[in-house]
C-alpha cells in the first residue's frame, strides 16, 4: 500500500483506498504536530477553564463560574466590541488594498521588481519596529502633525488636540490605519501568487469577445480569484480578531486610553500574565475561539467550497 | 463566453509576455505608474528615517531631520560590540531557525495542501477545518501547555536540543497549508491524470508535476515563513533558554529600556536585520512573473 | 537502651536532613556550599549591566566555590517567568517587582526567607521598612529582600523657573499658583502622568488611601482621596499640566529634557536618562510637595527572591544575601545606577533627596489582583481627562474593582 504512493496502481477497486491512504499519509506529520501543540492546548484550556487555576496548578473546581464572570465583565464586553469593530473595518480595507496593489503590479513590466519589493516592504519589517516607528511619527509633536501644519491644518484644533494615539476617540482608528497598510503587503502577495495561475488566453478570449478591460477584470479575473478571496478573507478575519501586538505596544497592557485599545487577546494576555488566573484566561480563550470559528464557518459558506474538488 | 481548457507547461521565469498589456488589467499606464510611485514614496519614508537615525547621535536622534548633522558610525560600532551575544551569533541563530522552519513549511505545506486539494479521503473537509482551527488559538493561550510539553520533552535546555524545540513549534503553519491548497485548486485535474495513467504513484505525480508548477505559491510560503520566523519574538522569548541562543529580535530589546530607548544602535541593528529578508524577497519575487503559458488550447 | 537508640537515630536523621538544598536549621556552613546558581532579571541598561557585573565579581571573590550563571530575560519578563514557574523550572535568584509581589507570593512561587535569616544570621533591620514590607506576604513572612529602592521626588528645570520668576512649590496650593504663574507666561508648568503610580502619592499626601491598614477593606471613601484626585485633575483642566502624550513625548523625563514642561515627578531613573539624552538641561531634585496630611511619596522597589522550586537554594541564599547585603549593595549602587534600600549603605552623590524621601514613602505594593484595580483607575482617569467622566466616576470604578479583588478567594 505504501509503495503505491510512489509508483504503480492496483486494480480499480483499491485505487480509491490507495488515494485515501496517500491523503492521510501526506497530512500525517502536520496533523500530529497540530494535535500536540495546538488542538491539544485547546482541550487543555477547555478543561482548566472549569477550575480556578494558578501558576502552579488548580486550587478549586468552579464549573462554569469563570464564564459567568466574563459575561458580566464590562471590560470584556468592550474588548469584544473593539475586536469586532476593528475586524469589520480593517479586513475590507486591507483586502481591497492588497488586491489593487497585486493587480497594478501584475500589469506593469518596467520596474516591476522594484515596485513589488516596495509594496511588500511594510510587511517585511518586524511588527514591533514598525509600531514603534508609528508611535513616533503619530505623536503629538511628530512627523504626521508637522506635515498637517505644513498644509495649513492645525492639529491642536482637533478634538484630540493632535494626540492621535493617546485620545480615546482616535487611538483605535490610528492603529487600524497602520495595520491595514502593513498587512496589505501580505494580501498583495497572496493575490499575486494566484494571479499567476490565470492563463493569458482567458484575457485574449475576452478581448476577442469584445469585452473592455474593466469588464474583463470584474467578469473574469475577479471570479477566477475565488480561491484567493477565500484565503485572503479567512486569514484576515482570523488575524484581525486576534490583534494584539499594536494594542499592547500602543495601549500599554491596560488598553488605555479608556479601554479603546483593549482587544480580546490583550484581555487574555492580562488575565494570564498580569492576573495569573489561568482558568479564567482559558475561558476567555474558549470564548474567543468560538467567535472566530463561527466567523470562519460563515465565510466558508460564502466563499469556501472548493469548486474543483467538490466536483470530483 | 467560450469554454477554455488548457494544458499547461510549467511557468518559466521571465517568460516573454505581452508588454504592459491592457489585456492583463483595467488601468491605464499613466495611472498605474502614478499610483506606484506615490505609494513607494510613502513606503520608503520610514525606512529612510531608520537609516538616517542609525547615523545620528542619541540626542540628535530625537529630531525630525532626515540628514544627520554630524554623521557617525558609532551606532553601528555599538551594535557590533555591545550586544550579548554578539551580532554574528544572533544572526546565525535567527538564520538557522528561519531556514529550518521555511524548509518544513514549504515541503509539508505543499504536500499537505496537495492532499487537501486534490486527493479524496473520508473526513477531508472536516480535517481541513481542524487545520484552520489551529489559527484561531492565540499563542498567549497555548503558551503554558506548550511550554510544559517542551520541558517534559527535555527541549528547554542550554544545549542544541533547544533549537529542535523551537523548530517543532514553527515547523508547519496552517497558513502554509492554506496557501498551497488554494493554489492547487486552480490547476486542472487533467495534469495528474495523464501522469497516473502512465503509471506514476501519488507522491511521484505530486513531486514531479504539481510541486514544480506551484512556484508562485511556494515562493509566497517561503517568503512569509522566513519573514515571520526572522522577525518573530514570542516563541524565541519563551523557548530559548540561554542568552547564546537569542535571535535578533530578542537582542534588539537590549536597546530599549523602561524609560528610554537608545535609538541609533536600535535603528542600525534594525536596518542590518532587514537586509536578509529584502534579499530573500528579491530572490523569490521572480516567481510571481508569468502565468501558466499555454500549450494546446481546447474548445 | 532503646531510648538511647531512638536518640541516636533522631540525631542521625536530623544531621542528614541538614545537608543539601532547602533544609533549614542545623549548622549552615557557607564555605561548604558549591555549585552553580542561575541569576535572572530583566534587561538592564549598559551602565546597570556593568554595576551588576561588579557586584557579581565581588560575590565570586568572596565565595569562589559558587558559580553565577547570569541569564537575563529580554523584553517581556512576566511572560517568560510565568512560563518557567508553571513548569517548575524557575531561575534560582531573580527580580520581583514590588507591584506583582503580592500576586507571586500568593501563587506560591517564592521561597519564604525568615527561617534562614534567623538561623543563618542575616540582618534585615537595616532595610527601609517601606521597601522591605513590600515583600511580606499576608502570612507575615518575607519572600524577598529589596535590592534597591526608588522614591518619587520633584525634578524641576532651574532655568525655566527662574525665568518665570517663581520658586519651586512646596505644597499643593503652591503648585496651583506656580501653575498659574507659568501659564501667564505661556508655559506649561507640569508634565504629569495620568496614572495611579504617580497620583497615589498625592492621594496619600492629602490623607487618603486605597486600602485600610490591614489591607482587608478599601479606604477610598475616606477623606483625602477625592480632594487629591480633584486637585490633580484640575491641574489639567486649568491648563497648568499636560500628559506626556499630549506633549508628544513618551514619558515625563523627555518632556523635561525637551523643555516642554518645567516640573515633573519621577524617580532616580531620570538621572542617567538626562545625562545621556539631554546633558545640557539644568535641573534639580527636591522633595515632593506637602499635602494637607504632610509629606508623602511612593516607593518603588524590586527584590531578589528565590524560586520555591529552585534546585540550588543554598547557593541562591548566599548570592541573595550578598547582593542585598551591605557589600554587594554598595558595589551595585555606588556608581549611581540605583539607590540603596539599606540605611547602612551611603547614598550615591546627588541622590540625597531621593534616598531621604524613603523615610516617608508608601510602598507600591498592595494585594493580589491589584493590576485590575490599577487598570480600572487609569482608564477611568483618562476618560475623565478626555471629557467623558467625572471624579466620582473614577472613584466608583476604582472602588468596584478594588472590592472585587478584596472579595476574591
Amino acid at each position: 500500500m505504501a509503495l503505491a504512493i510512489f509508483k504503480g496502481r492496483g486494480s480499480l477497486g483499491t485505487e480509491r483506498a490507495q488515494e485515501a491512504f496517500a491523503g492521510y499519509a501526506f497530512i500525517a506529520i502536520p496533523l500530529v504536530l497540530f494535535l500536540i501543540f495546538n488542538i491539544g492546548s485547546l482541550f487543555y484550556s477547555a478543561y482548566i477553564s472549569l477550575w480556578r487555576w494558578g501558576i502552579l496548578g488548580p486550587t478549586a473546581f468552579v464549573g462554569i463560574h469563570n464564564y459567568q464572570v466574563i459575561l458580566k465583565d464590562e471590560v470584556f464586553h468592550t474588548a469584544i466590541k473593539n475586536s469586532i469593530y476593528y475586524t469589520v473595518l480593517v479586513v475590507p480595507i486591507q483586502v481591497a488594498l492588497g488586491l489593487a496593489l497585486a493587480v497594478t503590479v501584475n500589469q506593469i513590466w518596467r520596474g516591476r521588481t522594484f515596485f513589488r519589493a516596495s509594496f511588500y516592504f511594510p510587511s517585511i519589517a518586524s511588527s514591533a519596529a514598525i509600531t514603534v516607528l508609528f508611535i513616533y511619527i503619530m505623536s503629538a509633536d511628530g512627523l504626521f502633525n508637522h506635515l498637517l501644519q505644513q498644509i495649513g491644518i492645525n492639529p491642536l484644533t482637533f478634538h484630540n488636540q493632535g494626540d492621535w494615539l493617546g485620545h480615546q476617540d482616535t487611538a483605535m482608528n490610528s492603529v487600524l490605519g497602520l495595520n491595514a497598510w502593513t498587512t496589505s503587503g501580505t494580501m498583495m502577495l497572496f493575490y499575486l501568487g494566484q494571479l499567476q495561475s490565470i492563463p493569458t488566453e482567458v484575457y485574449e478570449a475576452a478581448r476577442v469577445d469584445g469585452a473592455g478591460p474593466w469588464t474583463a477584470f470584474w467578469r473574469i479575473t475577479f471570479p477566477l480569484l475565488r480561491p484567493a478571496h477565500y484565503l485572503v478573507l479567512t486569514t484576515s478575519v482570523i488575524g484581525a480578531l486576534q490583534m494584539f501586538d499594536q494594542a499592547f505596544i500602543v495601549g500599554s497592557p491596560d488598553g488605555n486610553p479608556n479601554y479603546s485599545l483593549m482587544t480580546m487577546v490583550l484581555y487574555l494576555y492580562n488575565a494570564t500574565f498580569r492576573q495569573f488566573q489561568f482558568g479564567y484566561a482559558s475561558s476567555v480563550g474558549i470564548v474567543l475561539f468560538v467567535i472566530i470559528f463561527t466567523a470562519t464557518l460563515i465565510q466558508r459558506r460564502f466563499f469556501g467550497t472548493a469548486d474543483w474538488a467538490a466536483a470530483r | 463566453m467560450s469554454q477554455v481548457t488548457v494544458t499547461a507547461r510549467p511557468a518559466t521565469a521571465e517568460a516573454p509576455l505581452p508588454r504592459e498589456s491592457r489585456i492583463r488589467g483595467p488601468l491605464s499606464r499613466g495611472v498605474v505608474y502614478a499610483i506606484l510611485i506615490l505609494y513607494s514614496l510613502l513606503v520608503f519614508v520610514p525606512f529612510a528615517w531608520t537609516i538616517s537615525t542609525s547615523f545620528k547621535t542619541l540626542p540628535e536622534s530625537l529630531a525630525l531631520t532626515f540628514i544627520p548633522q554630524n554623521p557617525t558610525v558609532n551606532a553601528y560600532i555599538t551594535a557590533w560590540t555591545q550586544l550579548k551575544p554578539v551580532l554574528p551569533v544572533m544572526f546565525l541563530n535567527s538564520f538557522i531557525i528561519a531556514i529550518l522552519a521555511t524548509a518544513t513549511n514549504v515541503f509539508f505545506g505543499a504536500l499537505g495542501g496537495y492532499a487537501f486539494a486534490r486527493l479524496r479521503f473520508p473526513g477531508r473537509e472536516a480535517l481541513f477545518l481542524l487545520v484552520l482551527g489551529t489559527l484561531m488559538i492565540p499563542d498567549q493561550l497555548r503558551l503554558v501547555p506548550v511550554y510544559q510539553i517542551l520541558v517534559n520533552l527535555q527541549l528547554i535546555t542550554p544545549g542544541p536540543e533547544n533549537y529542535f524545540g523551537i523548530w517543532l513549534i514553527l515547523a508547519i503553519s496552517a497558513t502554509s497549508l492554506f496557501i498551497m491548497r488554494q493554489f492547487f485548486l486552480t490547476i486542472p485535474f487533467d495534469l495528474e491524470e495523464s501522469a497516473r495513467i502512465d503509471g506514476a504513484g501519488f507522491f511521484t505525480a505530486f513531486w514531479r508535476i504539481l510541486f514544480p508548477l506551484s512556484r508562485p505559491a511556494l515562493a509566497t510560503v517561503a517568503i512569509l515563513t522566513f519573514q515571520g520566523t526572522w522577525n518573530g519574538f514570542f516563541w524565541p522569548l519563551v523557548i530559548m533558554q540561554v542568552q547564546s541562543h537569542w535571535t535578533l529580535p530578542l537582542g534588539l530589546t537590549q536597546f530599549r529600556f523602561q524609560y528610554s530607548t537608545n535609538w541609533p544602535p536600535l535603528m542600525a541593528m534594525t536596518a542590518i536585520a532587514t537586509i536578509p529578508i529584502v534579499l530573500l524577497y528579491l530572490f523569490f519575487q521572480r516567481y510571481f512573473v508569468g502565468g501558466l503559458s499555454s500549450g494546446a488550447v481546447k474548445g | 537502651m532503646r531510648k538511647w537508640l531512638l536518640l541516636a537515630a533522631s540525631a542521625v536523621v536530623a544531621l542528614t536532613a541538614c545537608g543539601g538544598g532547602g533544609g533549614g536549621g542545623g549548622n549552615f556552613d557557607a564555605t561548604k556550599v558549591s555549585g552553580t546558581v542561575v541569576l535572572s532579571g530583566w534587561q538592564a541598561s549598559p551602565e546597570e549591566g556593568q554595576a551588576l557585573q561588579a557586584a557579581i565579581s565581588g560575590f565570586q571573590t568572596k565565595y569562589p566555590n559558587v558559580k553565577v550563571d547570569y541569564q537575563p530575560i529580554s523584553g517581556d519578563y512576566p511572560t517568560s517567568m510565568v512560563a518557567k514557574f508553571s513548569a517548575h523550572q524557575p531561575p534560582d535568584v531573580f527580580y520581583v517587582d514590588s507591584g506583582v509581589a503580592p500576586d507571586w507570593i500568593q501563587q506560591g512561587v517564592l521561597q519564604p526567607l525568615d527561617d534562614w535569616a534567623s538561623s543563618r544570621g542575616f540582618d534585615t533591620t537595616q532595610f527601609y521598612p517601606g521597601y522591605l514590607n513590600a515583600f511580606k506576604g499576608t502570612d507575615g513572612k518575607t519572600y524577598g529582600y529589596p535590592k534597591d529602592g526608588n522614591t518619587l521626588a520633584m525634578a524641576y528645570n532651574t532655568d525655566m523657573l527662574t525665568a518665570a520668576g517663581v520658586q519651586p512649590p512646596t505644597t499643593y496650593d503652591e503648585m496651583t499658583s506656580v501653575g498659574a504663574a507659568m501659564k501667564a507666561k505661556g508655559q506649561i508648568a507640569y508634565s504629569l502622568s495620568p496614572s495611579l503610580d504617580r497620583i497615589l502619592a498625592f492621594i496619600y499626601g492629602d490623607g487618603g488611601a486605597l486600602l485600610s491598614a490591614d489591607k482587608k477593606s478599601d479606604a477610598i471613601g475616606q477623606p483625602g482621596f477625592k480632594e487629591a484626585l480633584t486637585f490633580y485633575l484640575n491641574l489639567f483642566k486649568q491648563g497648568y499640566a499636560k500628559t506626556p502624550s499630549q506633549l508628544g513625548v513618551d514619558w515625563n523625563g523627555k518632556a523635561l529634557g525637551e523643555k516642554k514642561a518645567a516640573i515633573i515627578f519621577e524617580g532616580g531613573w531620570l538621572d542617567s536618562y538626562m545625562k545621556g539624552t539631554f546633558p545640557n538641561v539644568n535641573y534639580k531634585w527636591v522633595e515632593m510637595p506637602k499635602g494637607s496630611a504632610g509629606k508623602s511619596t511612593l516607593g518603588f522597589t524590586v527584590s531578589y527572591s528565590i524560586g520555591k522550586d529552585s534546585p540550588h537554594k543554598d547557593a541562591a541564599w548566599l548570592l541573595l544575601t550578598y547582593l542585598t547585603g551591605k557589600d554587594g549593595m554598595t558595589l551595585w549602587t555606588q556608581g549611581g545606577v540605583a539607590n540603596p534600600s539599606r540605611k547602612d549603605v551611603p547614598a550615591p552623590a546627588g541622590k540625597d533627596v531621593l534616598v531621604s524621601s524613603a523615610s516617608f514613602a508608601h510602598p507600591w505594593s498592595f494585594i493580589p489582583g491589584f493590576s485590575k484595580v490599577n487598570d480600572a483607575f487609569n482608564n477611568a482617569f483618562t476618560a475623565a481627562l478626555q471629557g467623558s467622566g467625572s471624579v466620582d466616576d473614577i472613584i466608583s470604578k476604582t472602588k468596584a474593582a478594588l472590592d472585587q479583588q478584596l472579595s476574591a478567594p
